[in-house]
């Protein structure tokens, strides 16, 4: 798995292409652990180049969402190809996140 | 010395002197610093003798031997060479008497070493460990004050103590470890250092120590009156690998504590999951229902539970709690009897309010502890052949009605934990006889082989068109048997639980 981090505006973006599991979540939850610790954070998974996402890394995402929340901030996840949507469909975790198609329309949406 | 050579030699002075009075002196005698030790014979002080030679070490005149009555070069030759015998004695017993008390400090500091290794076989934090290196040190070398520090893995906290507290500021003892790590040899009170001599340090002597390898901690000394001379310096030395050998023997200790403490964790955390499951099937008409779990080594939250109760519809859950260990397993607990005291006093226990009342319950301290979990809820009234559901989460979930393929259930609702209301409803299932229910946790989709390939729900739902035609228990076992073999051996990453259901004649 490779992991992209930028800043665009006032919302801290990820990039996550290949596999995102057990074996490559600690980066990713160690980044997102600090942005989402700040009051008011806005924080973008783009997972367009992710090709699987297992319960492990599901979780850090929940996690993460919910830390992000409490702080009044907000994280939105945008680009799931069909097979990760399957796994947020399976799981119903398409209820707990606002899922956008694309980067643009998810930056748009903070912007709002 | 020369009062104890002539106590220890006297006889033999004594023949010298009387070989000189056989030659024809009037008188032989030894004199120090201008007063007579010894003569012969007794009332003659040698006040102006005839022939005087010096006893020396060195350059330094020790005192002198005198003849009376006797002149001429040969005599004054024969006294200078007596002299000088006497003199090569008193250097010779001086070395003697050097080494002895070398060899005597070489036995303390042995005997002291020994002490001090006994000393710190009881220590087993490095805060103790340096408390004890750097008072036995202090101790051992004589000096006023000391300090010791060690710079463990990036995780841990360097430690430095002093003693007395304070001696030294915290910066100026990190600098001397600093430059002990750079040079990697020991080195003394550094010129520029004014800033230490401000604070009435004179001298200073600071040894790294090496610990697997590396300079990770060092041991410092100061203020030792005469200054740190070699024996010092190699005694210090001495105290510092000391030092080293016991900070590899703690650091193992503590590694092998901290294995054993995980162990023990995991130990109980499966005992605590293994106990909480029912200890045998439920038997209710119309259903052939085999249910098994399987703890990992790093126990995950795994659970299942059945709950029979007298004129109660026969209500079944499974679920997962993310995170691992004795964490997992105590919030599996709790999960499992949220669910559990619903469904068995709930006036009407529909799956439904089973799942949104627990989550309800457990959605605080779940979002607290940064948790969730997922859960199936599964009631069956005998008669209707029909299986009420409701699912927060929970994945792979595969039904395959007697005349139809596998098929996947998708959740109903996110899992416990996540959302403050539980968007859960009844779902119906027909569980007529051959119609196959099979709920798992994603320990068996996410089973890996050693290359790192998933098992997957393609593969379960494949497993499950082949296995429908068996009972309960042979497809769970064939189950497990698929995920071994596929696995090869490789250590399981996570708890494998399931329940399979299948419809049967009543």
């Amino acid at each position: 798995m490779d992991m992209k981090t930028r800043v665009t505006g006032e919302v801290n973006v990820v990039e996550l292409s290949g596999r995102f599991d057990t074996n490559t979540v600690p980066p990713v939850a160690a980044w997102l652990e600090q942005v989402t610790s700040t009051p008011g954070a806005r924080v973008l998974v783009n997972l367009a180049s992710t090709t699987f996402v297992d319960s492990t890394a599901l979780a850090i995402l929940v996690q993460a969402l919910k830390r992000c929340q409490q702080l009044q901030g907000d994280l939105f996840l945008c680009g799931l190809r069909r097979p990760v949507y399957v796994i947020f469909e399976l799981t119903r975790l398409d209820k707990a996140f606002n899922i956008f198609v694309d980067e643009e329309h998810a930056l748009r949406a903070f912007s709002n | 010395m020369l009062v104890a050579l002539l106590s220890s030699q006297y006889p033999r002075f004594a023949a010298l002197a009387e070989s000189w009075l056989a030659l024809g002196a009037t008188a032989f005698g030894i004199w120090q610093e201008g007063r007579p030790l010894v003569y012969w014979p007794a009332g003659h002080r040698l006040v102006k003798p005839a022939l005087v030679a010096p006893i020396a070490r060195g350059d330094q005149e020790l005192g002198d031997l005198r003849v009376a009555g006797l002149s001429g070069i040969a005599y004054e030759r024969r006294l200078r060479a007596d002299a000088q015998l006497i003199s090569y004695l008193l250097q010779l017993e001086n070395e003697l008497q050097l080494m002895t008390a070398d060899l005597v400090t070489s036995q303390d500091q042995q005997l002291a070493l020994y002490r001090l290794t006994h000393a710190m076989r009881d220590h087993v934090t490095v805060d103790e460990t340096l408390e004890a290196i750097v008072a036995e040190a202090v101790r051992m070398v004589k000096a006023e004050s000391g300090y010791a520090m060690f710079v463990p893995g990036a995780d841990q906290e360097p430690l430095l103590v002093q003693q007395p507290a304070g001696t030294l500021h915290d910066e100026q003892a990190w600098r001397l470890y600093w430059q002990g790590q750079a040079r990697e040899r020991e080195l003394q009170l550094p010129e520029t250092a004014g800033d230490l001599k401000d604070q009435g340090v004179f001298n200073l002597l600071h040894v790294p120590i090496r610990v697997r390898g590396a300079v990770m901690a060092g041991l410092g000394l100061l203020n030792r009156p005469g200054g740190f001379d070699a024996p010092a310096i190699k005694l210090t030395r001495a105290i510092a690998d000391q030092a080293s050998a016991q900070i590899e023997r703690m650091l193992l200790y503590q590694e092998r504590f901290h294995q054993a403490k995980l162990r023990t964790e995991m130990e109980l955390a499966r005992r605590v999951q293994l106990e909480l499951l029912p200890r045998s099937l439920p038997r209710v008409p119309g259903l052939d229902i085999y249910a098994n779990s399987r703890p990992a080594y790093q126990v995950g939250g795994d659970f299942f539970d059945f709950i029979c109760a007298e004129g109660r519809p026969f209500v079944f859950s499974i679920g997962d709690v993310t995170g691992k260990g004795l964490s997992a397993a105590l919030l599996m607990t709790m999960t499992r009897t949220a669910i559990h005291s619903k469904a068995q006093f709930m006036p009407c226990p529909t799956p439904e309010a089973v799942m949104r009342q627990s989550n309800e319950d457990l959605y605080n301290d779940f979002t607290r502890v940064g948790v969730f979990a997922t859960a199936f809820v599964g009631q069956y009234a005998p008669g209707n052949q029909k299986l009420t559901y409701a699912n927060a989460g929970h994945s792979p979930v595969i039904y395959r009605p007697r005349d139809g393929e596998p098929m996947l259930l998708r959740a109903d609702s996110t899992a416990i934990g996540i959302l403050p209301v539980s968007h859960c409803r009844n779902q119906m299932l027909r569980m007529a006889p051959g119609d196959l229910l099979i709920v798992a946790t994603d320990g068996f989709s996410e089973a890996r082989a050693p290359d790192e390939e998933l098992f997957g729900v393609e593969r379960l739902l494949e497993l499950v068109e082949q296995l429908h035609t068996g009972d309960a228990r042979q497809i769970a076992a064939s189950l497990f048997d698929a995920t071994d073999s596929f696995c090869q051996g490789q250590e399981q990453d996570d708890d494998q639980t399931l329940v399979v259901i299948k419809g049967a004649a009543s």
